[in-house]
């Protein structure tokens, strides 16, 4: 057995019995799918009750013409009776439509007729509702105007000098990717997590335990030990990646995500395409957590300085934001961005090209190799050991 | 056979050894001597390849431990000053993974580790994770650790030390038959009569420099005392005046 070999093997197995770190690189991919269908699955529901829910009024028979043609448009009504401030503050009611008593003679004399709607603008919870009456009524106003000012032989044109026309080009499946664009991040920031246990406890663990000195007296050149950590680490990181993709991608298809109009589909190959841009991140993120891990005395010492790692993969999510300018070939090669870009595009559906995948995977192993080899000439010092 | 000569490291302002020499050799067991702070564990770890001296050479069996670290580490086998096990993993795992370390093959290593197991009487704790050990089932551990690849030198660093009497004995009774083996036995300790009972030859250190070397008589007679206790003291207050 190559020494590698065997210090990969040792670092799996006693990584393994370590319940605790077997727990924190497992809950991680199982928790972010969980809350993602939890949350999901909460706006929807509140979508179409929305739609469902009756709309509380006040005087209803005041505006009989305005209520024919929300009926029309699916509205159902409860009559309401009482006061509609104490009924929205006590959160009886999301909003409550008064139609006041002048409405009619106004709307008969073309004057603008009010109607009132009560609300809370505070409550998050009950914003859908009360933007989807203002919405009708908005609509409602538009169709009498236009109507009155036919009559009157003035074409409705006139009131709408310059209009913006919208035209989307963004494939549903690309709103739909936008819409969930923190879960690139989480399956990015998984390769962070899963291995991070790993790979503290197999450097400042063992600075922590003082076994560094029986092992390093072992003779084989410090980079084998290095190597074998990393790799255990760095499988530790793979399968939390994976399983975290996975988890998502079956989570996203059990959405009924067709109920906010929009689509999410992935095929195999997609998947397959997003584990091939990711697990390169598996070995970086192991690899900066070894050199750091390295440095710290204690576990202790080392989570405090692994914990700033985080942010790393949030960096990318953070850049496309703020520089929303499309995506060049070079920046596949920036590990973390490459990862984000990738993951974003091949669920997206958008085609991305190979070179995208082989740019991103070689610049990230580089620099991972690159920080082992840091790491190695660390462990090569005196003070590893002694201090 | 480890040959050592002149060796000096110093740590910052503090010299942990002036200079040291001694030859320690094949089937003979050569005590290393001294109070604590002497120099010994420093001098034990330039020769096991962990600390690199300022100037002096150490070598095992004729090879450089500073020019060929790996050839000459193949040649011993060391008992640290710290135990250093995992506590998740088996007595025979560790074993194992240090044998996996020095290249034996598995066939070899499986072999190797039942006779070592068998040898110091650990068939009972074998298959326990070392968690919860004694101090003396830790010790029985690292030393099956330290002989897995059969070296021609052994290095120990306080081997004795805080061992209950049961244990006491299975070390020295392994020390006994590893010199008979022809095996050069090397090791450190502040008792007196542990190294007058085991040693063969004696090296005192004291601040960080020998000052006797020879045979418990040898020593006595030198410094013209009955007891090599008495010596000790006469010969390492010499030095700190």
């Amino acid at each position: 057995m190559s020494p590698v070999r065997a210090v990969f093997i040792k670092e799996l197995l006693d990584s393994l019995r370590d319940k605790k770190a077997v727990m924190s690189a497992m809950l991680f991919p199982i928790f972010g799918p969980a809350v993602i269908y939890f949350m999901m699955t909460a706006m929807i529901s509140i979508r179409s009750e929305v739609q469902e829910t009756a709309v509380p009024i006040q005087n209803m028979d005041n505006a009989p013409h305005l209520i024919r043609w929300l009926t029309e448009r699916g509205v159902t009504f409860e009559r309401f009776d009482g006061d509609a401030r104490d009924a929205v503050e006590a959160k009886d009611k999301d909003f409550v439509l008064i139609i006041p008593d002048a409405y009619q003679k106004r709307f008969a004399e073309s004057r603008t007729a009010y109607v009132e709607v009560v609300h809370d603008s505070s409550r998050a919870d009950a914003q859908a509702a009360t933007q989807r009456i203002a919405s009708l009524i908005r609509g409602y106003n538009g169709e009498i105007a236009a109507l009155r000012l036919i009559t009157r032989g003035v074409s409705p044109d006139v009131m709408r000098a310059v209009e913006a026309r919208e035209i989307e080009i963004a494939s549903k499946q690309q709103i739909a990717a936008r819409a969930l664009t923190f879960i690139p991040m989480y399956i990015v920031l998984a390769a962070f997590v899963s291995g991070m246990g790993v790979a503290v406890d197999s450097t400042a663990g063992e600075r922590e335990r003082s076994t560094l000195e029986a092992l390093l007296i072992n003779p084989v050149d410090r980079s084998v030990f290095v190597t074998g950590k990393w790799l255990a680490a760095a499988g530790f990181a793979s399968v939390g990646v994976i399983l975290t993709m996975l988890l998502c991608v079956i989570v996203l298809q059990h959405i009924p995500l067709e109920e906010l109009g929009l689509k999410f589909q992935v095929t195999p190959m997609q998947v397959i395409a997003m584990v091939l841009a990711t697990f390169p991140l598996a070995f970086l993120a192991t690899s900066m957590q070894l050199l750091l891990g390295s440095f710290a005395k204690s576990f202790k010492d080392a989570q405090s300085y692994i914990g700033f790692l985080v942010f790393l993969p949030m960096a990318p999510a953070i850049f496309t934001v703020f520089n929303p300018i499309a995506t060049q070939t070079w920046m596949f090669a920036i590990p973390c961005l490459g990862q984000h870009l990738l993951l974003t595009d091949v669920m997206g559906g958008k085609p991305v090209p190979a070179v995208g995948y082989v740019l991103s995977a070689i610049s990230t192993m580089i620099v991972a190799a690159g920080l082992v080899q840091v790491t190695a000439r660390f462990f090569k010092r005196e003070s590893i050991i002694f201090s | 056979m480890i040959t050592v000569c002149n060796l000096r490291k110093t740590f910052g302002d503090v010299t942990a050894i002036e200079n040291i020499s001694l030859t320690a050799e094949n089937g003979r067991v050569t005590g290393l001597l001294g109070p604590n702070g002497a120099g010994k564990s420093t001098t034990l770890r330039v020769i096991y390849g962990l600390v690199k001296p300022d100037s002096g050479s150490a070598e095992i069996d004729g090879t450089d431990i500073t020019t060929s670290p790996q050839a000459a580490q193949q040649k011993m086998g060391v008992l640290p000053d710290q135990l250093g096990l995992y506590p998740r993993l088996t007595g025979r795992e560790h074993v194992q993974y240090f044998g996996r370390l020095h290249g034996l093959s598995e066939d070899a290593l499986g072999a190797r580790t039942d006779d070592l197991i068998r040898m110091l009487s650990m068939e009972t704790i074998a298959d326990r994770r070392t968690e919860g050990f004694s101090h003396g089932e830790r010790m029985k551990v690292c030393l099956a650790r330290a002989l897995v690849h059969d070296p021609g030198n052994i290095l120990l660093d306080e081997p004795t030390n805080g061992l209950d009497v049961m244990t006491t004995r299975t070390v020295r009774e392994l020390i006994g038959q590893l010199r008979d083996q022809g095996v050069n036995v090397l090791f450190s300790s502040h008792l007196m009569h542990e190294v007058s009972r085991l040693c063969d030859h004696i090296v005192i250190i004291s601040g960080g420099k020998v000052v006797a070397e020879g045979s418990t008589e040898q020593i006595s007679d030198a410094a013209g005392e009955d007891n090599l206790e008495d010596a000790f003291v006469k010969l390492v207050e010499g030095v700190l005046n």
